[in-house]
């Protein structure tokens, strides 16, 4: 099985695009293919499939602390060692735990002297499974509310994903990653044989396929570019890194309003034009 | 005041619209601008700038542990514990996936041997102008492979809180996680930017639970939304009196960007729709009373 990641650090460029229109491609030449939606603080991939996510497959739990008062001693000392800056105290006042800050790192309870920091499991994400044709299957990871730190959910997701390329003993398992470069889009990457960065032809876009490409080399990952809306902007600008960083330009898409009007009504999964 | 532009979806227009807005903003009052992508910041950008920055300062913001291996006892405690898989035994001793981890510091806590020390990592960098179209610029790059975005978006919150000013406007980054809860935490205003597909939409509606989170009123601006107008049709219905604009969308804005031109200097038909965006942002300030005397 061959795992490809498709990332590009700048939003909007055309990751999940690109990612289905290669699900499509392996298709066509009778593959079999898993996608895994990575971007579980937004995920599309489904939107673009004409999908629905209904009944969760399996949920992801993290685990967040909870104070029992009788125990606290209001040493402060949570307070002063938390590096998420997620418990507040007012003096002489019980510690209060941000949620939406909280990182779930356990530090709190493991350092309370009086063991007064209960552990309190929470659904953070949800995945799902989405079948799309005999050949094609959709494994999306989606945050549950207001989430900090969305790096597990990517890791769960990709193991699910992972699993079920092996059970159906899929040809690619692609993994579609988020904007950026943080620990979602490493997490998301980690693993796969090949990247694809896609990138626009426009100053920002070759701003960040810069950056994008360096994380890359970090994670030791061989990478291919994909210029998406190729004939939109300057190309030139994307050939100079592909030529500086010795990192080729797999294809070239150029800009179409058949694929925007596919891409807008959920039915990307029948265009074949890579 | 502080007034936060955000998306979900990335590519929407959230720097477009922020250096914009910026840049209306400071015609009339003192402005500063951060660019909370610290992932991928484009603002400067969009503010016609290079790459060039009156100040650089390294920063600190995650720590990663060093394990000494003479007094670790091999009992796996630290990789027991760990919530983010960052560390795993082999041949009985633990080693780090430094990509994984958040440096938070519970396996040093955990570790009975205490074989465990946290050391600073040098992993962003605050970039600042100090004079944009009249105003300042606090920019940053987390480097690449390193973690903690959101703890850069707070330094330069912080930054930015030093230099006078009457409205800050921050540009925040795609998503729902931590540098976009970070970005948005203590702003008094935001601007929800989306474009009519559905992947805009919803993603619109996923950072509206953070916003909502927080309690911040906010307002929709529709970006591209010519492409296609039905959907637009359905997030102006959603918006209701939340809409405080739609702008057009036109290929010539990469060339002026290409050019490192501002939407202000250009005859863009989108220098028309955002000044009508800055117009209704402003009554509804008035509205909201964030903004007085306006």
């Amino acid at each position: 099985m061959i795992q490809i990641g498709i990332t590009g650090g700048k939003g909007g460029t055309g990751k999940s695009t690109v990612s289905v229109l290669l699900a499509n491609k392996y298709r066509k030449e009778g593959k079999k293919v898993v996608l895994c939606d990575c971007d579980v603080e937004c995920p599309n991939d489904y939107l673009l499939l004409g999908q629905e996510l209904k009944k969760a497959k399996s949920k992801v739990h993290a685990q967040f602390p909870k104070l029992n008062e009788e125990k606290c001693q209001k040493c402060e000392l949570c307070v002063k060692e938390c590096r998420s800056n997620a418990i507040f105290q007012a003096p002489s006042k019980y510690p209060i735990f941000l949620h939406e800050l909280c990182s779930g790192c356990g530090l709190c309870w493991h350092l309370c002297p009086n063991g007064a920091i209960e552990i309190e499991k929470k659904i953070i994400g949800e995945i799902f499974v989405n079948q799309i044709d005999k050949n094609f299957y959709l494994v999306t990871g989606r945050s549950v509310g207001v989430v900090d730190e969305t790096g597990p959910i990517v890791t769960k997701v990709r193991e699910a994903a992972l699993k079920l390329a092996k059970d159906l003993k899929a040809d690619y398992l692609l993994s579609d990653s988020s904007v950026g470069m943080h620990c979602g889009v490493i997490r998301a990457l980690i693993g796969v044989n090949l990247a694809y960065a896609v990138t626009e032809p426009t100053p920002l876009g070759s701003h960040d396929l810069k950056l994008i490409l360096e994380l890359l080399k970090i994670l030791k990952i061989p990478s291919k570019i994909i210029l998406n809306q190729a004939d939109l902007g300057k190309k030139e600008l994307v050939n100079k890194i592909s030529k500086d960083t010795k990192v080729k330009i797999k294809y070239e898409i150029p800009y179409s309003k058949e694929l925007v009007f596919a891409y807008s009504k959920g039915k990307l999964g029948k265009v074949n034009i890579l | 005041m502080k007034i936060a532009i955000a998306s979900g979806k990335g590519g929407v227009g959230k720097s477009m619209l922020a250096s914009t807005l910026a840049i209306l903003f400071s015609q009339k009052k003192t402005v500063v601008a951060v660019d909370c992508d610290v992932d991928a910041p484009n603002l400067h950008l969009w503010l016609g700038e290079s790459e060039k920055w009156d100040e650089i300062e390294n920063i600190s913001v995650s720590e990663k542990p060093i394990i000494d291996n003479k007094k670790c006892i091999g009992c796996g405690r630290c990789v027991e514990i760990c919530a983010f898989d960052a560390l795993r035994l082999n041949k009985n001793k633990p080693v780090l996936n430094q990509f994984f981890c958040e440096g938070c510091a519970a396996c040093k806590v955990v570790c009975p041997a205490k074989a465990i020390t946290m050391k600073k990592v040098n992993n962003a960098e605050i970039r600042i102008k100090k004079n944009v179209h009249d105003f300042p610029l606090i920019s940053a790059q987390l480097y690449p492979g390193e973690v903690g975005s959101g703890k850069v978006v707070d330094r330069i919150k912080e930054k930015a809180d030093r230099f006078e000013y009457e409205v800050m406007v921050l540009d925040s980054p795609a998503g729902t996680g931590c540098p976009v809860i970070a970005a948005l935490n203590g702003v008094d205003f935001v601007i929800l930017i989306t474009e009519p597909t559905p992947s805009g939409f919803f993603d619109m509606k996923r950072v509206l639970t953070v916003v909502n989170h927080f309690k911040i009123p906010y307002a929709v601006v529709i970006n591209k939304w010519d492409i296609n107008p039905a959907e637009s049709n359905r997030i102006e219905k959603w918006a209701k009196d939340r809409l405080i604009g739609k702008i057009s969308y036109d290929k010539k804005i990469f060339q002026a960007i290409a050019s490192l031109k501002t939407i202000i200097a250009s005859d863009l038909t989108a220098k028309k729709e955002i000044e009508d965006v800055f117009i209704n942002l402003r009554k509804m300030l008035a509205l909201h009373k964030i903004e007085q005397n306006s």
